[in-house]
């Protein structure tokens, strides 16, 4: 079994430590950091998504992919930064304002982050200022906006709303998500994009970032 | 006939004279809305309305319902003592990080008032776990004092409703104490077997209060679970790995119930509950509740088609319903209508209500779903 096999496949099993020994010991190996990333770390969490989309696999085992990914790229991050390879694309994600609530919004940036994208994670409590803001002042072209509540989801709205009053609406789609949206709810504010899990959703981006 | 009688003849598939309101509470925010609108006064709005409370009966009057589902004697079935709640850290915000009664960090900021939402937590390995949580898992007279429980009961029964007894819960309460992280990095990383361990530790606490509870001679209708182990996707984790944590004691806890005579085990689980219903079924647990229809997408009838009249049902009327009109409380009436005459099924609001319900429609489906004759 080659070292990149066994990057993904540990992945998959969320095994974190033994992930981060394989891919400091790729690196050794002196197998290109991009190589790394997209055929051991990457590959993996593509079959994770798969899984997770058709209910094989269940949120932990997606946390603890997730989780045994980021330990790769730590070490993968300043080497792919010197050789100048980028992201696939780039998209801002967050909570939005009066929800705290942020495993779905996590799982989300997680899986997109498997996908290659660059995300700037907003945090909880965010306003549609600051996702429109963080929009243009870094170039995204994708803005993520997630609620857990029936009480805050209205704000998803705003986001939209202060998108097209900032003039950007057609250089931004709006994606949005959560346990109180529906793709009703999407039609009916005019965001671009509701997907049922996390798996989709990063499918989605990858495909808005194109 | 009572509404006590009138429940418990409904889930037993015996005659009833029409169907109850009844109702699974209200969040707090939606009291506060209601006072402010002038329908029910600001010190009843902030009172000690939690189920089966005598303010919470006051407030079932002026509404019209019949009772809560949720009327339940509880023996203490957490963890005992809990820890002290303490802040933690103050950001600059004002946001407060604060340790809670079960050893979970929270977030909270001034103006947000919600579900909680967790930060991190401090059962992380097996000496977290000896030191300072098995201590707090294990059984003591002190969780449930026949007296105590004698008197919790005999408060209710002025209130014309089922009495339950509640239960514990196998995984849910596992999950609020170590987080979703924490439960998730446990089971598949660090120590699949400290989980187990936790688990076993708990339910045998929990199985010990039951059994004093029961041991007391009141008569229960019914036994009460909490779970919350699923959201809008289905289960949080896999079936599978839930059957394996937990059959055992769901089986050994309900097999004591009908035991001492209690055939109605309902279960308090939120979110999208198709897959995990087989585990609960076959060890005993035969009330779905609350079937949440309006947020999350979950129906009664599938379960019904698919396990026939051994499955009943508590709840399953689309709460979001109240936000909007007349016509949509009339078309959701209707199609509860249909479910009622499927036998064994108690129509109920799917969840506690939520702010923006509005007042007069709730009265008016109390006042409605008790002129549907049977």
């Amino acid at each position: 079994m080659s070292i990149l096999t066994d990057i993904s496949e540990n992945l998959q099993k969320g095994k974190a430590k033994i992930v981060k020994e394989l891919v400091a010991q790729a690196v050794e190996e002196g197998i290109s950091p991009e190589i790394i990333l997209n055929e051991g770390l990457l590959a993996g969490m593509n079959v994770v998504g798969e899984k997770f989309k058709t209910n094989e696999i269940y949120v932990p085992e997606v946390l603890v992919a997730a989780r045994a990914m980021n330990m790769g790229t730590q070490i993968l991050k300043p080497l792919l930064a010197a050789s100048g390879v980028t992201a696939t694309g780039k998209v801002c994600i967050g909570t939005v304002q009066g929800d705290l609530h942020d495993i779905g919004k996590n799982l989300v940036k997680m899986m997109m982050e498997g996908k290659g994208l660059e995300v700037v994670d907003l945090g909880t409590d965010v306003s549609p200022e600051t996702f429109v803001q963080t929009a243009i002042e870094q170039n995204c072209r994708v803005i993520c906006c997630s609620a857990l509540l029936t009480t805050t989801m209205s704000v998803m709205e705003e986001v939209v709303k202060k998108a097209e009053e900032a003039g950007i609406r057609d250089k931004v789609k709006i994606m949005i998500g959560g346990a109180p949206v529906s793709e009703d709810y999407c039609k009916k504010i005019g965001a671009d994009c509701y997907t049922v899990d996390a798996a989709s959703a990063a499918d989605a981006a990858v495909e808005f970032c194109k | 006939m009572t509404t006590r009688e009138r429940c418990m003849n409904i889930l037993h598939y015996k005659d009833t004279d029409r169907i109850p309101a009844v109702h699974f509470g209200y969040w707090g925010e939606l009291l506060v809305e209601w006072a402010e609108q002038g329908h029910i006064s600001m010190e009843m709005a902030k009172g000690a309305v939690h189920d089966g409370s005598p303010v919470q009966a006051e407030l079932d009057k002026i509404i019209g319902w019949d009772c809560t589902w949720h009327n339940c004697v509880y023996p203490k079935l957490g963890l005992y003592p809990a820890f002290q709640r303490k802040v933690i850290e103050t950001l600059p915000d004002g946001s407060q990080r604060v340790l809670t009664d079960k050893g979970v960090i929270e977030k909270f900021k001034p103006g947000i008032v919600s579900i909680p939402s967790e930060d991190d937590y401090l059962l992380k390995d097996r000496k977290a776990f000896e030191e300072f949580f098995l201590p707090k898992m294990q059984y003591s007279e002190d969780r449930a004092k026949s007296e105590d429980l004698i008197r919790q009961y005999n408060g209710k029964l002025e209130y014309d409703a089922p009495i339950g007894l509640r239960v514990g819960s196998v995984l849910g309460d596992i999950r609020d104490i170590t987080t979703v992280m924490g439960m998730s990095y446990l089971m598949y990383d660090e120590d699949e077997e400290l989980f187990a361990d936790i688990v076993d530790a708990y339910a045998e606490m929990q199985y010990k209060c039951v059994e004093t509870a029961l041991k007391t001679g009141l008569k229960f209708d019914f036994a009460h679970y909490w779970e919350d182990i699923c959201f809008k996707s289905g289960p949080l984790l896999s079936p599978e790995v839930f059957d394996e944590l937990c059959r055992k004691h769901y089986k050994k806890r309900n097999d004591l119930l009908h035991k001492y005579g209690i055939d109605i085990i309902s279960l308090d689980c939120d979110g999208v509950t198709e897959k995990l219903i087989p585990t609960w079924l076959e060890t005993g647990v035969n009330v779905l509740f609350p079937i949440e229809v309006g947020v999350w997408g979950d129906q009664f009838e599938p379960a019904r088609k698919k396990y026939g009249k051994e499955i009943l049902g508590v709840g399953g009327m689309d709460k979001t319903e109240f936000r909007k009109d007349k016509a949509a409380v009339d078309a959701e009436l209707e199609r509860l209508k249909r479910l009622f005459d499927l036998g064994g099924f108690i129509p109920c609001p799917d969840h506690r209500l939520m702010p923006g319900s509005k007042f007069e429609l709730v009265q008016y489906y109390a006042e409605e779903i008790k002129k549907i004759r049977v």
